[in-house]
């Protein structure tokens, strides 16, 4: 009977350690909102992201893009700096926008978000129609992500190695 | 007890059993440790939940893309999560407004229900090459559990895979958009009975 006892209540108990390490991986989600500032690595740029899951893909606002063979050098808008950058271009990619379909250079950018480092691909786009420089989409989201819609700037970018 | 368990190995066999039996006299005539080992278990069990779990049951995760229900008429629509529109929109074909009122189909893929609503106001849209402006409807529909009353714009969304999109103005209720996702939360709300 004792031993009978004891034994359902270990496997009550290695149940619920079970259950409990599911759910810790289920909390290794970071929570965001719908807007976050995040740092361009590895220039340290401070830039407000808007998270948006309507959005497939990560877009940077570009300025005075130019192509160079297989780089791509633009600016960014004058309001963070307008620092000019030149990065090797991954892919040509059709990117469907509310006004039909337009053809955009992507490269990869590294963010510091929160307290971590991400590489992501963002597309390039003349975005100065729109309030945030840089929208980061599903294909950036689904890493770990998840967004909680009432709040706003939920983390600030304080990666360890980045000041 | 303990000088026992230390000499077992060593033992002869007769000597073993008599050890085994005194033993579990032993812990019968000490039931207190049964019920002492449940409750350190149940202490630890609630010990080892993560803090602020409750809190978090009360936002209800969705994913990129859900199944909601139009009420009154019971149309399923897959809806588009989207954090990065403001607002809600519709897809409204064949869309005339006459005398405040907006007359329009759904899409055909989803039965082309016709329907026509007040128009509760215009949105005005700004766009590189155009502008434009919208009506405003108020729908309801049932997305999980969740009966919600929202405003949304009518426009033409044929070039647009989703003819719902879900915008900030419904999630800011408590939702939480896990990208990981589709089709996570089936519409159950307790006041409509399910198709």
């Amino acid at each position: 009977m004792v031993r009978l006892l004891s034994l359902f209540s270990l496997a009550v108990f290695t149940a619920f350690l079970l259950f409990v390490s599911e759910m810790a991986s289920a909390e290794e989600k970071v929570t965001i909102g719908t807007t976050e500032d995040v740092f361009l690595l590895p220039w340290r740029v401070k830039l407000p992201a808007r998270i948006d899951t309507g959005a497939a893909k990560s877009s940077l606002d570009a300025r005075e893009l130019t192509l160079h063979e297989d780089r791509v050098e633009f600016r960014l808008p004058q309001k963070y700096g307008g620092l000019r950058l030149s990065l090797p271009i991954i892919e040509w990619r059709h990117v469907r926008t509310s006004e039909g379909l337009e053809r955009r250079p992507v490269v990869e950018l590294e963010i510091c978000l929160g307290s971590e480092r991400f590489r992501t691909l963002v597309n390039l786009a003349d975005r100065s129609m729109v309030k945030y420089p840089l929208i980061l989409g599903r294909n950036f989201l689904r890493e770990n992500f998840v967004v909680d819609v009432k709040r706003r700037r939920a983390v600030k970018p304080n990666c360890p190695d980045v000041r | 007890m303990f000088v026992e368990r230390g000499s077992l190995g060593q033992e002869s066999r007769s000597f073993l059993r008599i050890k085994m039996v005194s033993k579990q006299t032993q812990s019968q005539k000490n039931p207190v440790w049964v019920p002492a080992g449940l409750i350190f278990l149940l202490v630890s069990m609630v010990l080892l939940l993560p803090p602020g779990r409750g809190r978090a049951g009360e936002k209800i995760t969705v994913g990129e893309v859900e199944d909601v229900v139009l009420i009154p008429w019971r149309v399923t629509l897959p809806a588009r999560i989207d954090t990065g529109a403001a607002t809600s929109s519709l897809d409204a074909r064949e869309l005339i407004v006459r005398n405040n009122i907006a007359v329009f189909r759904l899409p055909k893929k989803y039965g082309s229900l016709q329907l026509s609503l007040p128009v509760t106001g215009w949105q005005k849209i700004r766009s590189a090459d155009f502008k434009e402006r919208r009506p405003v409807v108020e729908i309801t529909f049932c997305m999980g559990p969740k009966l919600i009353q929202t405003q949304v714009t009518l426009n033409d969304r044929s070039t647009v895979s989703y003819p719902l999109i879900i915008g900030r103005n419904v999630l800011k209720n408590n939702f939480v958009v896990d990208c990981m996702h589709s089709n996570c939360l089936p519409p159950s709300c307790p006041e409509v009975p399910s198709p």
